[in-house]
């Protein structure tokens, strides 16, 4: 296991950090705008007022209609939020896709097989190494993050409110990064089992947008992911819903595990 | 124990045909050549032996292990070649061979060091510039770095230029005195016949015949050539002509039967020459190829 292992850390390596740091880099802009979005006092009743002629459909996806915007921790999740799990959430499904195509994809799989090491153990080091992708992204976040709020928020903020905002994706990036395996199981090249899986992510968040939309579609929330991880419920609670968490962790698990089902009987054909 | 042996090994691929009932008996020590055109069901066979496809029907042991359950004991010790080499492009030569060193127990520094330098080639290049015979070589190179006892090869020397070819023979014809099975597919006749010991012809997924080279070539067959004074009959009426074919004043024959009976029907032409040779195996190919045909 730990040879595989090893390689495919080498491998993520890159594209986990350009992920994170522009993601990283965004998130530090966006809250570098925060001091003087709450300083500017007097236009804040204007811009309260200006919110108001919002769309009540668009400030509820968005969570606007629950969260305080001159609230650091609400700015954030208002401005940032969404772009983090979204993003982070396509990321993690091009990782898991390619994980286990780009071998086929690119004909190394019968060299690998070759060697003496299961299906069973290609797929655990494969899928560690997305976890451990996973959970270095949202760690660079959640650092780019702190440190934006240490230098630009002046005032108390809900900590662990935060933190709780910071941690919740990592559920949702590793459901997705397992998505993208067991997708990739079902495509010859690694293009489409990558396309595939941002389809899939992007369809997901559509379900939860509309769900908020239109109360006839509301069921399809329950398919969705992220709705699951709503910032609006994570801060009114103080906290993630622990059963939410574990639904998550099991929908992982289920995806990994068929995922090694499937690879295991698999017909390799390169 | 054989070091391979198969049981009415069968895939279908959906409807299609990969190989059907396929009984092979590879023995220990020896040289196998495989031989059949492309699609004939080589690498399904190969592929199936190695566990990357699942058998429809049928079973197959590698040195006496299930190639389904025993997979990964099985690949302990084997060496294989595939027919289209590609490495992982970022990682150079000796990253490749440590790679895949670390697969294997034991220690292969020293192997791999003599191997790099009997196929000349120099651990320091991205697999990405190497050209496709040097990525052969290095294919060769992590089948052999653990000393595997039997080696399976796919094609292996397609795309190589005649003096590595050579080396490569060489270094194949020193691991099998190690007492090293290899078993290798091919659809260059000549190959076959020169450096293995016994052949299997494989033709749309059936095994048609499993000889001895030297019986495949002599048992049967002469190679006929019959020039004669005015111009040659197309072909010749006895028994035992597999095939003919005239050339202006010469006739060329395969020929399977009693060699009396040619001379006594030939006694009434007027000859310029005569020669009757030992066929090289493309002629006793084609002849099963053929056979093949007519019975379907």
């Amino acid at each position: 296991m730990i040879p595989i292992l090893l390689r495919e850390l080498k491998c993520n390596r890159r594209s986990v950090i350009l992920w994170a740091l522009s993601l990283g880099l965004l998130i530090l802009l966006v809250l570098g705008i925060y001091p003087s979005f709450v300083e500017n006092g007097g236009a804040a009743a204007d811009f309260e007022r200006y919110l108001e002629a919002f769309p009540q459909g668009f400030k509820r996806v968005f969570g606007m209609d629950r969260l305080a915007i001159f609230d650091p921790v609400g700015f954030f999740a208002v401005e940032m939020y969404v772009i983090v799990t979204l993003f982070g959430g396509i990321f993690a499904a091009m990782l898991g896709a390619g994980l286990l195509a780009k071998e086929e994809d690119e004909k190394t799989v019968e060299f690998l097989l070759a060697k003496p090491v299961t299906r069973g153990v290609v797929v655990t080091s494969k899928v560690l190494s997305m976890v451990a992708g996973v959970l270095l992204f949202n760690l660079l976040l959640a650092a780019a993050t702190l440190a934006g709020f240490e230098g630009f928020v002046k005032e108390e903020y809900n900590r662990s409110a935060l933190l709780w905002l910071l941690a919740a994706p990592v559920l949702v990036h590793l459901v997705f990064g397992a998505g993208g395996f067991l997708i990739s199981l079902f495509f010859v090249r690694r293009r489409s089992a990558v396309s595939g899986s941002i389809a899939v992510v992007l369809m997901l968040y559509f379900f939860d947008v509309v769900a908020v939309l239109s109360e006839r579609l509301r069921f399809l929330e329950y398919f969705s992911p992220f709705r699951y991880i709503r910032a609006a419920d994570i801060v009114s609670a103080g906290s993630l819903r622990a059963e939410y968490a574990l639904g998550l962790l099991a929908a992982f698990a289920v995806m990994v595990g068929a995922t090694y089902l499937l690879y295991g009987r698999r017909d390799i054909l390169v | 124990m054989y070091a391979i042996e198969t049981f009415n090994l069968t895939k279908y691929y959906g409807k299609a045909r990969g190989i059907v009932d396929v009984n092979l008996q590879v023995k220990e020590g020896e040289i196998f050549g495989f031989i059949g055109p492309n699609g004939a069901g080589k690498t399904t066979t190969i592929r199936t032996l190695l566990n990357f496809i699942f058998p429809t029907r049928g079973t197959a042991k590698v040195l006496g292990m299930d190639v389904v359950k025993d997979s990964v004991r099985i690949k302990e010790h084997v060496g294989y070649l595939p027919g289209e080499v590609d490495y992982y492009d970022d990682m150079t030569v000796s990253e490749l061979l440590s790679y895949s060193a670390r697969f294997y127990r034991g220690d292969t520094k020293r192997r791999t060091a003599d191997l790099l330098e009997a196929f000349d080639l120099d651990p320091t290049t991205r697999i990405h510039a190497l050209s496709h015979g040097n990525k052969k070589k290095l294919g060769i190179i992590q089948a052999l770095l653990h000393q595997p006892r039997l080696l399976i090869l796919d094609e292996p020397t397609s795309g190589l230029d005649p003096l590595v070819q050579k080396r490569f023979f060489e270094v194949l014809r020193e691991e099998n005195r190690r007492g090293t099975t290899i078993f290798f597919s091919s659809h260059i006749l000549s190959e076959v016949e020169r450096f293995c010991h016994r052949v299997a012809i494989i033709k749309e997924g059936r095994i048609l015949k499993v000889d001895t080279i030297e019986d495949l070539k002599n048992k049967q067959f002469r190679s006929v050539r019959i020039t004669f004074k005015e111009t040659a009959p197309p072909t010749l009426e006895i028994p035992g002509v597999v095939h003919a074919r005239r050339d202006d004043d010469t006739l060329h024959l395969l020929f399977g039967g009693d060699v009396n009976d040619l001379i006594r029907a030939l006694s009434r032409y007027q000859l310029v020459s005569l020669w009757l040779e030992e066929p090289d195996l493309e002629e006793v190919f084609m002849h099963y190829y053929e056979k093949g045909v007519e019975a379907s």
